[in-house]
């Protein structure tokens, strides 16, 4: 099977949000220039000496304003080419961590065996490792997060500001009581819901990973509310570490 | 065809058309409800039994007969079977085994008439082979009599202990099938019957894979490789393969064009889930469950993502969470699972009248799937006290369990299968 896809990453291509900008910015630069230039056109029947000078000093100004027209005009160009050069180097540096990503997805699927990642060393005081490794619960079936779990997240806030190379997963979980797969997509909005707080209160959304377990990694595999309870949780590891 | 397995054509369409009127019209005469009392003689010349004991066991579990003891027979190989001890039975159809050259010779009997109506001969040297020939001349016997073939010659996929699993139709033969990924979730099956697309838990993420089952070769499903990637399911012509995509902005359906490598996103979710689609058996409409209105619920759209509208609405205080849509191989209903008092129970939902029946009651009962026959569903129930599978006749409410050991989770039904 070959593949030729354009649509990637965790947040794929939507033709329907997707804007024009450019023709749009273009397009007022021109009404600016135009305005710019026609602005300062001197009134008819003033007197023909004054009217003169009047006339090169306004031709004066009008060149003067062209210059700086241009000259801005020029400079929003070079922005937006180096913007759009800074754009395509990202996307071509994306481009190619999705493509190695792709090929080790590729690889990875190939073996009945899955290999665990090997843990990660963060550099971290033991209780600031408690405070980052601790988990936080969820009710049954909601995403949103109690006091209690704002309280476990305020002390991994300050971890991830004291050690700010450290890259993180958020793993959701669910209780065994929903259907299989539903659980999958909840407990994939239950890590989305603690990284939308933890990048709410500034922390870089690419230190963030997420991902979902669903039902598939019980905690405790009881079949009793006590069970559920420690069940409907999001779980953290260090990704990447000190160094 | 599976070589080994010949039908011969004696009777074909002119021995449907000799069939006079006010006799049995075979094919015709059965409309759905009556179920004909057929026996399956134990003549004296007859093969092995075990041979005769597993099509008894096809034509039981196509629950499309009243199957009727045979008496032990006088029978005569070569001569015509007694049909009047046959009807002091009751017995409205016969179903004669002969050794031939060529293999079984398989007949089938108007008993009233006192005459064969269909024949045909089974073949098949290993073992393996004469079984699903068994099943393909049970799935023919069927079609004999109703006019659509039976579902013996068919199999299971399903998820145990986070792996890939296969069981017969007719819980024969259960085998783990090698999978990538721990879990391995969710298989479908392509139409052809040659593929499963499933989510593999792997290190970096939870793709789709595409897994040819004769070579385990495999594949990613393109766009797949990031984020959460579930619930696959081939439309009826295996063109495309439609699938939910998570990521922190929600779960959508997508759909991936198999000829065209390319991807094309049907709901735009805001932070809710799009999940579970299922196709119209004619490929224009995808049901799915949506958490748009809150708790998750069963929706459809047209193919292209436009129009989607809910279903089967929510009965607010009496049932809670609905999922697993599954579309009947005849489009007119589908099957699903509902919570009822906190427990999943299984529903299906008739798209002519929008009427919801309930069609299970003990334990836990959930993610059902249809049978090629249209009349079978088979899903997962815990009312034997472990999770198992099992398959229920939903015209007739008979049930009967699949697979014995534990933990057995999201059942997939084959189409026909050629060969096992």
């Amino acid at each position: 099977m070959t593949i030729a896809v354009g649509v990637h990453d965790r947040q794929p291509w939507d033709p329907r949000r997707a804007q024009p900008r450019r023709p749009l910015r273009l397009a007022v630069l021109a009404v600016l220039l135009g305005a710019a230039a026609c602005s300062r056109t001197p009134p008819p029947g003033a007197a023909a000496p004054q009217a003169a000078a009047d006339s090169v000093a306004a031709a004066a100004r009008r060149d003067s304003l062209a210059v700086a027209a241009r000259r801005d005009s020029l400079a929003a160009v070079a922005r937006r080419d180096s913007a759009a050069a800074a754009v395509r180097a990202d996307s071509a540096a994306r481009a190619m961590r999705e493509a190695s990503r792709a090929d080790s997805v590729r690889a990875q699927v190939q073996r009945d065996a899955v290999e665990e990642p090997a843990p990660v060393r963060s550099g971290l005081d033991s209780a600031s490792s408690v405070d980052l490794a601790a988990s936080v619960f969820f009710e049954y079936n909601r995403t949103d997060l109690t006091e209690a779990s704002v309280t476990v997240l305020e002390r991994k806030l300050r971890v991830l500001q004291r050690a700010p190379r450290l890259v993180i997963q958020v793993a959701g979980h669910c209780d065994e009581r929903g259907s299989d797969e539903y659980n999958l997509a909840l407990g994939e909005r239950r890590a989305a819901s603690v990284k939308r707080y933890l990048v709410e209160h500034g922390i870089a959304e690419g230190r963030i990973g997420v991902m979902s377990y669903g039902e598939e990694r019980p905690l405790d595999p009881g079949h009793t509310e006590e069970a559920w309870a420690k069940n409907r949780r999001a779980e953290f590891t260090v990704t990447e570490g000190a160094r | 065809m599976l070589g080994g397995l010949t039908w011969a054509v004696a009777s074909g369409v002119q021995a449907q058309d000799s069939i006079p009127q006010g006799g049995v019209r075979v094919g015709i005469t059965y409309s759905p409800g009556t179920r004909p009392a057929l026996v399956i003689a134990r003549g004296a010349a007859a093969p092995a039994d075990s041979l005769r004991a597993q099509l008894e066991r096809d034509l039981d579990f196509s629950d499309q007969f009243e199957l009727l003891a045979a008496p032990v027979s006088s029978d005569r190989p070569g001569e015509a079977p007694d049909y009047r001890a046959y009807r002091a039975l009751g017995a409205e159809l016969l179903v004669t085994l002969a050794g031939g050259a060529g293999g079984t010779d398989v007949q089938l009997h108007d008993v009233r008439r006192g005459a064969v109506v269909r024949e045909a001969t089974i073949g098949g040297v290993g073992a393996g082979d004469r079984r699903w020939a068994v099943h393909r001349a049970a799935d023919e016997i069927v079609r004999w009599v109703t006019g659509r073939p039976g579902m013996a010659a068919t199999r299971l996929l399903f998820v145990q202990n986070g792996q890939l699993w296969r069981v017969d139709a007719d819980g024969n033969g259960p085998a783990q099938v090698p999978s990538a990924g721990r879990p391995a979730l969710s298989p479908a099956w392509s139409p052809d019957g040659r593929r499963v697309a499933y989510t593999a838990f792997v290190r970096s993420g939870q793709p789709i894979v595409l897994q040819d089952l004769a070579t385990g070769e495999r594949d990613v499903v393109p766009t797949t490789e990031y984020g959460l990637n579930i619930t696959p399911e081939f439309s009826r012509d295996g063109a495309r393969l439609a699938f939910a995509h998570g990521t922190e902005a929600g779960t959508d359906v997508y759909v991936f064009d198999v000829a065209q490598q390319g991807v094309a996103r049907l709901t735009v979710g805001r932070f809710s889930d799009n999940l579970s689609p299922t196709w119209s058996p004619d490929g224009g409409k995808v049901a799915f469950i949506s958490t748009r209105a809150g708790s998750p619920q069963l929706y459809w759209m047209d193919a292209d993502g436009g129009n989607p509208e809910v279903l089967a609405r929510f009965d607010f205080g009496a049932t809670g969470q609905t999922n697993a849509p599954a579309w009947s191989p005849d489009g007119q209903s589908l099957a699903f699972h509902r919570e009822v008092g906190g427990t999943p129970q299984l529903f299906v939902l008739d798209l002519g009248t929008r009427a919801v029946r309930q069609l299970t009651g003990a334990g836990r009962n959930e993610d059902p799937t249809w049978a090629p026959d249209g009349r079978h569903l088979s899903f997962v129930s815990t009312r034997s006290g472990t999770r198992q599978l099992w398959v229920l006749d939903v015209e007739t409410g008979r049930v009967r369990q699949l697979t014995t050991s534990g933990g057995a989770r999201l059942p997939a039904w084959s189409p026909r299968l050629a060969t096992p």
